[in-house]
């Protein structure tokens, strides 16, 4: 991934999650979350939320709460929430554009390092 | 013909090897006997991993064995590997059925790199689908007949983003089948009369917006369909994708699914591979029965 790339997707995360409401509707139809016992970082909203916190830092690679990402089964119910009572977000493809980011760092071997 | 495990359901329909419309399996059917071995074998070593040390030794342990271990274990799948084989034979007869003999590629065969994409390694999904378009375009294909809808929304919704131009023309069996549906009803050999509670594929709905088309193929199969409470575009997950690293959370997933499906009828119809084996396998303790589509038209023609 270059640098200009990799800074577009940041910027377009930070844009996109950056509208997010945080109506919580998607949390609620998540399979994820139900399955985790209402942990809200297992969550579309929650991983949002983790996602943004990577992006500006407060949050690193190798921090634990980054693995929540994957537990994201891609199965769009929260799109479809979204889409019909929030903000139209493609959440799924957003936490998919996160993983991205994390992989350049997971693949490559690198850890502590901002996103 | 060369043997590879992917191709060994092929020796029945005996496909031309080449021509225009191809029939594409993506060896997503093929490849279940493995994925349970595989995801077996990583829950089994998950708890040895974070252990210091432990993480090493079975990461060497697996480049010098894990390959041989995954084959010969998942020799013992015969439920599965003999499932899977049906599920495409059904699937060649209906196409057959309605005129459509489209060709298979055989040991050339590419799997559509679905899965990269859902853990977000873009940069290996580049590589990987100009390899695919540029197979598919030696072997002048124009178009596709997928039989699982990853693959499906791979090739119809990702590789175009990849592929200036791209040419290939992409539908799902399904699509086709219902197009014929008139044609189907006059062959069908054995009517199923049953009713079968129906569980819909995510990427099939949402992604794909395939819904109807297997509910009016069922009903051409004499079947009746039943709705469960999350269906069509609400559908639930059989929580499939995690699998290969969160299996507690994965099987609680679909304990929940099966749970809501088998309250309705204990005969599920399922048109997914990820789902067929994440759901089959609570046959045995709850008395059920999961039917690939594929299945069913196999007994139909």
């Amino acid at each position: 991934m270059g640098v200009d790339q990799g800074q577009a997707i940041r910027e377009t995360l930070l844009k996109e999650i950056g509208k997010c409401r945080a109506c919580r509707f998607c949390v609620d139809v998540c399979p994820a979350y139900q399955a985790a016992e209402w942990v809200e970082n297992m969550s579309p909203y929650g991983r949002l939320q983790i996602l943004k916190y990577l992006i500006n830092g407060t949050l690193n690679k190798d921090d634990p709460l980054v693995y929540s990402l994957y537990t994201c089964l891609q199965c769009g119910r929260c799109n479809r929430v979204c889409q019909a009572k929030g903000q139209d977000l493609e959440v799924s493809n957003l936490v998919r554009l996160g993983k991205y980011l994390l992989s350049q760092g997971l693949v490559k071997g690198k850890k502590s390092e901002k996103v | 013909m060369k043997t590879v495990y992917w191709t060994e359901w092929a020796r029945g329909p005996n496909l031309p090897r080449s021509g225009k419309t191809v029939l594409l399996t993506a060896r997503m059917y093929q490849m279940l006997p493995y994925i349970m071995q595989v995801t077996g074998l990583i829950a089994s070593a998950k708890p040895f991993v974070s252990r210091s040390g432990f993480g090493a030794m079975v990461n060497l342990g697996n480049r010098i064995m894990g390959d041989k271990i995954i084959r010969l274990k998942s020799l013992g799948s015969k439920n599965i590997r003999s499932k899977s084989k049906k599920i495409l034979l059904g699937i060649t007869n209906a196409l057959s059925t309605i005129g459509q003999r489209p060709a298979y590629l055989y040991e050339d065969e590419p799997y559509s790199g679905v899965l990269l994409y859902d853990l977000g390694l873009d940069e290996y999904i580049e590589e990987h689908i100009v390899k695919v378009y540029r197979l598919l375009k030696r072997h002048n294909v124009k178009k596709v007949i997928g039989v699982d809808p990853h693959t499906v929304f791979m090739l119809k919704e990702i590789y175009p983003r990849y592929i200036e131009d791209y040419d290939i023309e992409v539908k799902h069996y399904l699509e086709i089948l219902s197009e014929n549906d008139e044609a189907l009803k006059k062959s069908c050999k054995k009517s199923l009369e049953n009713e079968f509670v129906i569980h819909d594929s995510c990427y099939m709905t949402r992604e794909l917006g395939i819904i109807e088309q297997a509910r009016s193929i069922s009903a051409s199969l004499g079947i009746t369909i039943l709705e469960p409470g999350n269906t069509k575009l609400d559908t639930a997950c059989c929580g499939g994708p995690i699998e290969y690293a969160f299996r507690d959370l994965t099987e609680k997933v679909s304990t929940t699914r099966i749970q809501e499906l088998a309250n309705i009828s204990k005969n599920i119809i399922v048109e997914c591979p990820i789902c067929l084996i994440n759901l089959s396998k609570y046959e045995k303790e709850m008395g059920i029965k999961v039917w690939d589509m594929g299945e069913l038209l196999l007994e139909a023609f």
